[in-house]
């Protein structure tokens, strides 16, 4: 009965977004019109934000000289793996990998939890006292209080050089939070209410009710929560004191980051060379963006019918 | 249930504030001090030429700039043998050098700093200063035989000079070199000298006459396209080029510069030195020898024409010739030949200018309170200024990582190499020992920064030591009032000056505007800015002299 639902409104969203021509009408021109230069715009977009991932790869396996003379585009030139062995062979790297993906998975988790139970609660008409738990959420969304104060915070509470200091403080994304909100309160209050009359607790109801239903919402969810933490190093960089601690980010960003900006400012001396071979940037680039590009193809349906959920209601 | 911990995170905050508003407001005089209580590790004697040795183990906290090229590792020969000979080991705050003054501020802003914070650059501590969260180090000047013994012999009290803030102190212990070190010029491809039968050029007339040939030769082409251009146009030629016209520009432009003949500042984006070089490079443009994008483009961009053939000139230091240029340029071009040429002569006659100051060290106040306070000072001098300290950060051990000839000539080890000076090594100086590094080395003699260059290198630097040192400007610091005034105005002038130095180069403005440039600068506040500047030289002229 259950599952049925779910697929019901998945099935929903798709038909939205796909919105199929009803069989019979004839095409008009202005739609043929549209759909070409449709198809040219996005190819246009595709090729645009295609482009320079391609190229970063084809750089990560080009020879150092192609690079500099600016001779790499799509494909590589002087092809050799030499690169990848030396970023492969860097302990550190490793390390900060690994950092990464437990961070992501314990954020997620956290995250998960957190904002589903939060938004849950928040979708509920009746709860007193609702205003002010959405006032709270939202206040956070316009007003911090500022950098200092912050790092000030999480160091009192003992938390700089700790996971939590980077998985707690980030725990509920507002957006997220609203976008789950709206997803619960469009599912039918019927639901609830006959699984209440037949004696199930609160608890009982939205984990063996309501989540079966959000899997679309939570995927998405998931996913945001997921790139987001895997993408984020500004936590990391503030709270984290030893270098075995920080995200690969944190380690691609200074590998990048360190070796452009000393040259613009010129503040280079010999004494501190900043030769990160043009294809090492690339490489590591490349290594970073691997696992969570995989990760798109297997959630993208849940993603985009999650999103639809969230927006249209009804 | 969330109340508790956010009320204790409150007080904490709280706490913080005080510790931070008290440590403000504590005693100014440091005069005859007493260290007594703050002895604790420290060498009874401690003089030039002594080895630095703790009495007892200790450890201090200290800012790490992590260079992603050589990861900070807690096995390097570096630190072990630094606690053998100093009994000092450290704990490091890993910071990434991406983002290093970002976490510098902050650490420091929460009062949570190390005590030692390496790798600030001179001016960078001015906030710092403001809020009295570092310590005045001219003060302690005597805990540190090494640093004074090389002010005295090489003669650096007037760089130490534009250090001082407005009460006469400096703040910074800037790592001293013992000649003005010049990096940047342009590299031009000598083969295509010689295929014109050109010689190398040694003034900037010169300069002009080989583009033009080079222009002759291939009519199609710009000869001169530069980089270094973003964020600052001409950042790097500007700065070059002006300090032999006599008004640096690029990098290097500061709205104030010192005329030595009417001992006074005078604004430099309205200088006649500063006009000449504008018309200098603005014939260049008009005359097709200088691509007019070189001060727009991107760095990759500008390389990529050199490295392909279409340009002939750009601006270099040591570093990207070896490491951009040359692997380029072998790839398009193998019988293509590039060196970096000393700065040819401007009107300014056969000048260089400079300050003999690099990054250098600031110290957390909170230190002056640790009883080993005496023994850090003990340690840094030892560490950054001593002749042995130096050569230890830079080269490592004797035996291990360098070995020593009879003539005092040093030789990395057979399997060590850094900057390709060894390229069958198979060990890194700065990867695998820890030497070589930014945070500890920098400075040093010129025998000592020169051994690691390249025999090229070391024939440019000879050039260029041969040039007279122009003078160094006298101390102007403003108090805090005409620190925020000045504030108000620095910015949109020198943002002015930029706009415009583009507009006369690139033939958009003509000359003969020239005054009313002028004019347009009053109205932007120049004179006033250039009196309050004078007017805080003259003070600190008459309080502390010089």
């Amino acid at each position: 009965m259950v599952a049925i639902d779910s697929k019901v409104i998945e099935r929903k969203a798709e038909s939205i977004l796909e919105a199929p021509r009803p069989k019979g009408h004839r095409v008009s021109r202005g739609y043929r019109v549209f759909q070409v230069f449709n198809g040219i715009i996005l190819t246009i977009v595709v090729v645009v934000t295609l482009y320079p991932f391609v190229n970063i790869v084809a750089r990560s396996f080009s020879e150092e000289g192609y690079i500099r003379s600016g001779q790499v585009n799509l494909i590589p030139k002087g092809f050799n793996i030499t690169t990848y062995r030396i970023v492969a062979s860097d302990p550190t790297f490793w390390v900060n990998y690994r950092n990464t993906v437990v961070y992501t998975v314990v954020a997620t988790v956290i995250a998960m939890f957190m904002t589903t139970t939060y938004a849950y609660v928040l979708s509920k008409k009746h709860l007193r006292g609702r205003g002010l738990l959405i006032g709270l959420a939202v206040f956070t969304m316009f007003f911090s209080g500022g950098l200092i104060p912050h790092y000030v915070l999480i160091t009192s509470l003992g938390m700089k050089n700790t996971i939590w200091a980077i998985v707690l403080p980030n725990a509920i994304s507002v957006f997220n939070l609203l976008v789950m909100k709206a997803f619960f309160e469009s599912l039918p209050v019927e639901l609830e209410e006959a699984a209440a009359v037949d004696g199930m607790s609160t608890y009982g109801i939205l984990w063996k009710i309501v989540l079966p239903l959000s899997k679309a919402v939570i995927a998405t969810m998931v996913l945001f929560y997921a790139v987001s933490f895997w993408n984020s190093w500004f936590s990391a960089f503030l709270y984290m004191d030893r270098i075995d601690l920080f995200p690969v980010t944190v380690y691609l960003r200074n590998l990048i980051a360190g070796a452009t900006g000393a040259s613009q400012t010129g503040g280079v001396t010999s004494d501190d060379v900043t030769a990160a071979a043009a294809n090492i940037q690339s490489v590591t680039m490349v290594l970073t963006t691997v696992p969570i590009l995989l990760v798109y193809p297997f959630i993208q349906k849940y993603f985009v019918s999650g999103v639809m959920l969230g927006a249209v209601k009804g | 249930m969330f109340n508790r911990p956010w009320r204790r995170a409150a007080i904490a905050a709280v706490g913080v504030l005080t510790l931070a508003l008290t440590a403000c407001s504590s005693g100014e005089s440091n005069e005859g001090e007493d260290l007594s209580a703050n002895r604790a590790g420290a060498m009874e004697k401690y003089a030039v030429g002594d080895q630095f040795k703790a009495t007892e183990p200790l450890n201090f906290t200290i800012l790490y700039n992590n260079h992603p090229n050589y990861q900070l590792k807690e096995d390097w020969l570096f630190w072990k043998e630094l606690k053998d000979r100093t009994n000092v080991t450290f704990t490091p705050t890993a910071v990434p050098l991406s983002d290093y003054e970002q976490k510098r501020s902050l650490i420091i802003g929460a009062g949570d700093a190390p005590f030692i914070i390496p790798k600030t650059y001179p001016g960078q501590e001015g906030p710092f200063v403001a809020s009295g969260a570092v310590l005045p180090v001219s003060d302690y000047l005597d805990l540190m035989p090494h640093f004074k013994d090389k002010i005295a012999k090489w003669n650096l009290q007037g760089d130490l000079n534009t250090l001082r803030q407005e009460d006469g102190k400096f703040y910074l212990l800037p790592g001293v070199h013992e000649n003005v070190w010049i990096d940047y010029s342009v590299a031009i491809r000598t083969d295509i000298l010689e295929k014109l039968n050109l010689k190398v050029p040694g003034t900037w007339d010169e300069f002009y006459n080989v583009l033009k040939a080079m222009k002759a030769a291939y009519p199609n082409q710009y000869p001169f396209s530069d980089r270094w251009s973003k964020p600052t146009p001409g950042g790097a030629l500007f700065n070059v080029m002006g300090s032999t016209f006599g008004a640096p520009g690029g990098w290097g432009y500061n709205n104030a510069t010192w005329d030595d003949k009417a001992k006074k500042f005078v604004f430099t984006g309205a200088m006649n030195e500063y006009k000449a070089m504008l018309q200098f490079l603005n014939k260049l443009v008009k005359e097709g020898l200088m691509d007019p994008e070189s001060f727009t483009q991107a760095d990759d961009a500008a390389t990529q024409k050199f490295t392909s053939g279409k340009s002939f000139v750009i601006s270099t230091n040591a570093q990207t010739l070896i490491n951009e240029y040359r692997p380029g340029l072998a790839k398009t071009d193998p019988a293509a030949k590039v060196v970096k040429i000393p700065v040819p002569v401007g009107p300014a006659g056969d000048v260089k200018a400079g300050s003999r100051l690099e990054n250098g060290v600031l110290i957390s106040k909170k230190a002056r309170d640790s009883k080993n306070f005496v023994a850090m000072m003990q340690f840094i001098d030892w560490l950054w200024y001593s002749d042995k300290g130096q050569e230890f950060a830079k080269w490592g051990v004797e035996g291990v990582t360098y070995t020593k000839d009879a003539s005092g000539k040093r030789k990395l080890a057979a399997d060590v190499n850094v900057v390709g000076l060894n390229p069958s090594g198979t060990k890194h100086l700065q990867k695998d020992f820890g030497f070589f590094n930014g945070v500890f080395a920098y400075g040093g003699t010129s025998e000592l920064l020169q051994s690691f260059f390249s025999e090229e290198e070391q024939v440019f630097q000879k050039a260029m030591n041969a040039k007279k040192t122009l003078p160094l400007p006298p101390p102007r610091p403003f108090n805090a009032d005409e620190r925020e005034q000045a504030n108000l105005w620095e910015t949109p002038l020198k943002d002015y000056v930029m706009q415009q130095t583009l507009q006369f180069i690139l033939g958009q403005r003509d000359f003969s505007q020239w005054d009313a440039y002028l004019g347009e600068l009053k109205t932007k506040n120049m004179t006033q800015y250039i009196d309050l500047v004078n007017k805080a030289h003259e003070r600190y002229k008459s309080k502390h002299g010089g």
